[in-house]
C-alpha cells in the first residue's frame, strides 16, 4: 500500500508561519510553568508524603480532604486511583519543616482515628506477616507447641498475607476463613484477636526536602546532557547546522510537550523525566532519518539550492515520518488507554511528544537548520572564508 | 549465498533458542523490581558527625587522665566543636610533658598548636576521614544483621556511592514497613546504672521533689532520668517517673554476650541475657556490694525498671519492663546485632504494596500486547506480505528482549514494561527505513532483488544513527536513575540493539530465503 504517492509539499514554504505557531505554544507553555506554577512535582521532586490506600468502602475525596487537613496538613493533594471501583485514594503531603522522615505515619494515624475507631486490637488488613505470625503463635490455635510455632505460624501467616496482597484488602471475615491453608481454628482465634480494619495502605513514599532538591538538579543535568550530546553526535556525523537543526527540533519538541504536561495537570515525577529522555531519543531519531536524506541529496547534486533540497528530502522520507510516528503513537496511547494510573503521566508525555516530534522534523528542524545557515553560513561567505562544497548557497 | 543462508539461519535459530531457554518460565527467569514485587527502599544518612564528635570527646577525657596521672595537673579541657578542643591550666614548665602525653596516648591522629597558656588541639583529616568510614562500615555492619535477623530474602544493603554518608536499603516483599524502619533505626544504647535516689522502689513524680532532696542543686555525678509507663495495647503514655541515677555505667549492651526473649514470672515478655566474662566479673562486683540497692535498665535515656537488686548476680539476668512480645523480640534483635555507631536519618523511603505492583503489571502486559496487535495490524496492511516479514522480526525482538533481561539478570519495573510496549513502536521504524527505501528503488525502476539490496544498503545508514541517538539518551537515563528508571534505561538500550539484529540482520535474511527460489520474481508484495 502508498501511504503517499510521490508527494511533493512546499513545506518550507510556510516555515516562518509554523516556527511562530510553534514559539507562541512554547511561551504558552512556559509561562504557565514558570508564572502559574502549573507544573505539578510529585513527592520525587518537591519531597514529601504520599501515601496510596485502598478502602472497603468508596472513599469520598472531600471528606479525605478535611480529615487531612484537620490532622494539620495544609496544602494536601488527594485524588482518586484506579479505576472506579478500586475505591483506591492518594494522598500527597508536602514537607513539614523539621521532619525529613515524612508524615506518612502521622497521616494513617488520623485515617485510623477516623474509619477504625483509633485502633486497639490489632489490624488485619494493616498488619505485616512477622506481626502476625507472631500473633497466631502467642495463643497457638493449632497447637503446635511453641517449639514447632514460629515456622508454622510462619508460613500461615505468609498465605494470609499473600492472599491480601492480591485482594488488596479483607472486605470480610468470610474472605479470610476461605484462605487455603488457614485452619479453622486459627481462622476462629484472629475473629477474636485481631480485626478488619475499613482500609489498607497499598504504597507509601517519603522524600526528604535534600533528596527532592538533589533528583531535581540530576533530572535538569540528565536532560541537558543528553541534549548536548545528540549535538554533538549528529555534529560529527553531519554538520554543525545540522546538529543545531535537531537540537532545537529536539528542545522545541521537549518544552511543548512539557507545557502541554503542565496544563494537563499530570505529576511530574521520575517516570515523567524517562519519558522525557525518552522522548529526546525518538525526536532526534525521527529528525536525523530526514537530515541523513539531505545528505545523502547534497551529495549527488550540489547545485540545487537549500530550500528545494530541503523540501526534496522531507518528501521522501514523509511516509516512512508518518508511519514510524503511528506505530509509536499507537503503543503510546496504548499505554495511556490501559497501562494503568501509575504510567498514565509516561504515557502522556510519549503520546503528546510524539505526535510534536513528528511534526517539528517535518515543520521545524529544517527551517531551523536553515536559519542557521543564512545567518551563519552567510557571514562565513561575506568575510570571504567561503562555506565550502559541502554547503550550498541559499535562496533568498 | 545458500551456504550463507543457512548460516545466517543456524544463528537466529540458535539465539532464539537460547534467548527461549533463559527465559522459560518467565516468572522464575526475570527479577522484578521493587515497584513490582512489592516491598521497602529506603536511604538512611549515617550522622557521622556523631561518632566523630564522641571520639574527640572519648580523646579529650583520656589526654585528662593520663596528663593528671603524669604529674600535669590542674589541667582544664574544653571542647571548641566536633572536631577540635583546647587544653588550658597547666603551669606554663610542664608544656612539654603534656605534649608528651599528647604523643604517647593520642597516636597519629591529633596535630595541636601552642596558644598563650593552653594547646588547641584539631583532629587531622586522615583521622576524621577513617573514623566517618569506620562509623558508615559498623552503621552497614548493624543494619545487616539486624535485616538478616528479620528474615528478608535477597537485601541490597550498600554504601550509595564511595564517598557518601549513605546508606541504601532494598528489602522485596517485606510487608511491614513501620516495624522494619524502626529496627533499623534502633539504637537500643542499653546501661545499667547504680540508683541515687530513691535508693530503691519506685521513681518519684518529679524532677522537682529529687532536686529538693538533693537541696536544689544536682552533684556531678548523678543525673535525672525519667521512667515512661506506657498502655500495652495503645502505647498511650499513662504516667512519668523520674530516678535519680549514677552518671557511671556500670555495664552497657556491648557486656552482652547473648539475649533472648523470655517470660517473666507472671508470664510478662522480658529479655533473658548472659553477660561475657569482663563484664560478668564487673556486674558480681557491683551487685555484690550494692544488695538491697535498685539497679536501674536503661534504654535510650529512659528507665525501663528499676528492680532491687537480693543478690550478687554473676553472669546472667533478665530485663524487665513493660513491653509487648513485640517490643521483646526488636530489642533482642537490635542487642544481638550491635550498637549503631551514629544515629541513622532516613532520607527517603518508599514502599510498594505488591497489590500495586500486580495491577500495575497487569496493565502494562495488557497494553503492550494492544499496543503490539495494533502495530502489526498496521504493518500487515501497509506492506503486506513484507509486514509478515517485520512481525517475525519484531516477534524475535521481544522474545530476545526477555532472553537478555533474564541473561543479564536484569530488573523489570515498571516503567521497564512501559519501556518494552514502547520498543515495540519503534521497533518497527528500522523495517520502516528499509521497505520505504525498497519502495523508492523499486519505482526507480530496478528489479525487486536489487531493490531489496539497495534498500537495505541505502538504509542502514539511517537506522544506525536513529538507533545511536536513542542510545545516548538511554545512557544518559542511565546514569540519572535510580531503581525504576534504571530498568527503563536497560530494557530501552537492549531494545535497541535487538531492533538492529532484528531489523538489519534477520529481516534481511527473511528476504532471502524467500528470494533465493525466485531469482526471477518480477513483483514484490510491499
Amino acid at each position: 500500500m502508498e501511504i503517499l504517492r510521490n508527494p511533493n509539499f512546499d513545506f518550507m514554504k510556510y516555515r516562518r508561519i509554523w516556527v511562530g505557531i510553534s514559539f507562541a505554544t512554547i511561551v504558552a507553555g512556559l509561562v504557565g510553568i514558570l508564572f502559574l506554577g502549573r507544573l505539578n512535582f510529585g513527592v520525587d521532586f518537591a519531597g514529601g508524603t504520599q501515601v496510596t490506600v485502598k478502602f472497603a468502602a468508596r472513599p469520598d475525596v472531600e471528606e479525605l480532604r478535611a480529615l487531612v487537613a484537620a490532622a494539620g496538613f495544609k496544602d494536601a493533594v488527594i485524588q482518586r486511583f484506579g479505576g472506579e471501583d478500586a475505591h483506591e485514594a492518594m494522598i500527597r503531603t508536602p514537607v513539614v519543616g523539621g521532619s525529613e522522615e515524612g508524615s506518612a505515619a502521622h497521616l494513617i494515624e488520623a485515617l485510623n482515628g477516623r474509619f477504625n475507631g483509633g485502633g486497639g486490637a490489632a489490624d488485619l488488613n494493616q498488619i505485616g506477616s512477622a506481626s502476625l505470625a507472631e500473633l497466631l503463635a502467642r495463643t497457638d490455635p493449632d497447637g503446635v507447641g511453641a517449639e514447632r510455632g514460629p515456622a508454622h505460624y510462619g508460613a500461615v501467616a505468609e498465605t494470609v498475607m499473600g492472599e491480601r496482597k492480591t485482594r488488596g484488602l479483607f472486605t470480610g471475615w468470610d474472605e479470610v476463613r476461605r484462605v487455603a491453608g488457614l485452619s479453622g481454628e486459627a481462622a476462629a482465634a484472629l475473629e477474636r484477636g485481631a480485626r478488619l480494619g475499613a482500609f489498607s495502605v497499598l504504597g507509601v513514599e517519603n522524600v526528604g526536602p535534600q533528596v527532592g532538591a538533589e533528583l531535581r538538579q540530576r533530572g535538569v543535568l540528565a536532560v541537558v546532557g543528553a541534549l548536548v550530546g545528540m549535538l554533538g553526535y549528529i555534529w560529527i556525523r553531519f554538520e554543525l547546522r545540522f546538529a543545531i537543526g535537531a537540537t532545537m527540533a529536539t528542545l522545541h519538541d521537549v518544552l511543548i510537550t512539557l507545557g502541554i504536561f503542565a496544563w494537563a495537570g499530570y505529576e511530574f515525577n521520575l517516570t515523567t523525566v524517562a519519558a522525557f529522555l525518552t522522548l529526546i531519543g525518538y525526536s532526534v531519531n525521527d529528525t536525523v532519518v530526514t537530515f541523513d536524506r539531505v545528505r545523502e541529496n547534497l551529495r549527488k547534486s550540489r547545485s540545487l539550492d537549500t530550500v528545494t533540497m530541503l523540501n526534496r528530502s522531507i518528501n521522501q522520507t514523509l511516509s516512512r515520518t508518518l508511519l514510524t510516528g503511528g506505530t509509536t503513537i499507537t503503543s503510546s496511547l496504548c499505554l495511556y488507554l490501559f497501562g494503568g494510573d501509575v504510567i498514565r503521566g509516561f504515557a502522556f508525555v510519549m503520546f503528546v511528544g510524539v505526535i510534536v516530534g513528528t511534526y517539528s522534523s517535518i515543520y521545524i528542524a529544517s527551517p531551523f537548520a536553515l536559519l542557521w545557515e543564512s545567518w551563519f553560513g552567510a557571514a562565513k561567505r561575506a568575510r570571504g572564508t567561503g562555506a565550502g562544497a559541502a554547503a550550498p548557497r541559499t535562496a533568498r | 549465498m545458500n551456504k550463507g543462508l543457512l548460516w545466517r539461519g543456524l544463528l537466529i535459530g540458535a539465539l532464539a533458542a537460547l534467548a527461549a531457554w533463559r527465559v522459560w518460565p518467565l516468572r522464575e527467569n526475570v527479577n522484578l523490581g521493587l515497584d513490582l514485587q512489592g516491598g521497602i527502599h529506603l536511604v538512611l544518612r549515617v550522622e557521622t558527625q556523631d561518632a566523630i564528635r564522641a571520639e574527640t570527646e572519648k580523646d579529650m577525657e583520656v589526654l585528662r587522665r593520663e596528663a593528671e596521672d603524669e604529674g600535669v595537673s590542674g589541667v582544664v579541657t574544653r571542647q571548641l566543636d566536633d572536631t577540635r578542643f583546647e587544653v588550658a591550666g597547666f603551669a606554663p614548665e610542664r608544656l612539654e610533658a603534656l605534649e608528651k602525653v599528647a604523643r604517647d596516648w593520642l597516636g597519629g591522629g591529633w596535630e595541636w598548636s601552642r596558644e598563650a597558656g593552653k594547646l588547641v588541639f584539631e583532629m587531622r583529616a586522615v583521622n576524621e576521614k577513617s573514623l566517618r568510614d569506620g562509623a558508615i562500615n559498623q552503621a552497614l555492619q548493624t543494619i545487616r544483621n539486624r535485616v538478616d535477623q528479620f528474615g528478608v530474602a535477597e537485601p541490597l544493603i550498600a554504601r550509595q556511592g564511595i564517598d557518601s554518608e549513605r546508606i541504601v536499603v532494598q528489602l522485596p516483599g517485606v510487608d511491614d514497613p513501620e516495624r522494619v524502619k524502626r529496627l533499623i533505626k534502633n539504637t537500643a544504647f542499653l546501661e545499667f546504672r547504680l540508683a541515687e535516689f530513691p535508693w530503691s522502689g519506685y521513681g518519684v513524680g518529679s524532677r522537682e521533689e529529687i532536686l529538693e532532696h538533693y537541696g536544689g542543686a544536682l552533684p556531678p555525678e548523678i543525673e535525672i532520668l525519667p521512667s515512661e509507663e506506657r498502655d500495652r495495647a495503645t502505647g498511650k503514655l499513662l504516667s512519668t517517673s523520674y530516678y535519680a541515677l549514677q552518671k557511671r555505667r556500670v555495664i552497657t549492651g556491648r557486656d552482652l554476650r547473648s539475649a533472648s526473649p523470655s517470660q517473666g514470672q507472671l508470664g510478662q515478655p522480658v529479655v533473658q541475657f548472659m553477660l561475657a566474662a569482663e563484664g560478668a566479673k564487673i556486674f558480681a562486683d557491683a551487685t555484690g556490694s550494692n544488695i538491697g540497692r535498685a539497679l536501674a535498665i536503661v534504654l535510650d535515656g529512659k528507665v525501663v525498671s528499676a528492680p532491687t537488686i537480693n543478690s550478687r548476680i554473676s553472669d546472667s539476668g533478665i530485663i524487665e519492663g513493660n513491653f509487648t512480645s513485640e517490643e521483646v523480640l526488636d530489642l533482642v534483635t537490635t542487642l544481638r546485632s550491635g550498637a549503631l555507631p551514629a544515629a541513622l536519618t532516613y532520607l527517603e523511603d518508599r514502599t510498594v504494596g505488591p497489590s500495586l505492583g500486580h495491577d500495575s503489571i497487569r496493565s502494562g502486559m495488557r497494553a503492550g500486547l494492544y499496543g503490539a496487535i495494533l502495530v502489526v495490524l498496521f504493518m500487515l496492511v501497509v506492506y503486506r506480505l513484507a509486514g509478515v516479514n517485520s512481525l517475525v522480526a519484531l516477534a524475535l525482538n521481544v522474545l530476545l528482549l526477555f532472553g537478555a533481561l533474564a541473561y543479564f539478570g536484569a530488573t523489570l519495573t515498571l516503567p521497564g514494561i512501559a519501556g518494552i510496549a514502547l520498543t515495540i513502536g519503534m521497533a518497527v521504524d528500522a523495517s520502516v527505513l528499509v521497505f520505504e527505501r525498497i519502495k523508492e528503488e523499486l519505482r526507480a525502476g530496478k528489479s525487486p532483488r536489487s531493490a531489496v539490496d539497495a534498500g537495505f544498503g541505502n538504509a542502514l545508514s539511517s537506522i544506525l544513527d536513529a538507533n545511536i541517538t536513542t542510545l545516548i539518551a538511554a545512557l544518559f537515563l542511565f546514569q540519572f536513575g535510580t531503581g525504576p528508571v534504571r530498568g527503563f534505561a536497560v530494557t530501552l538500550s537492549i531494545g535497541i540493539f535487538g531492533t538492529l539484529f532484528c531489523g538489519v540482520f534477520v529481516s534481511r535474511w527473511l528476504f532471502d530465503i524467500f528470494y533465493v527460489n525466485r531469482p526471477r520474481t518480477e513483483r514484490i508484495s510491499i
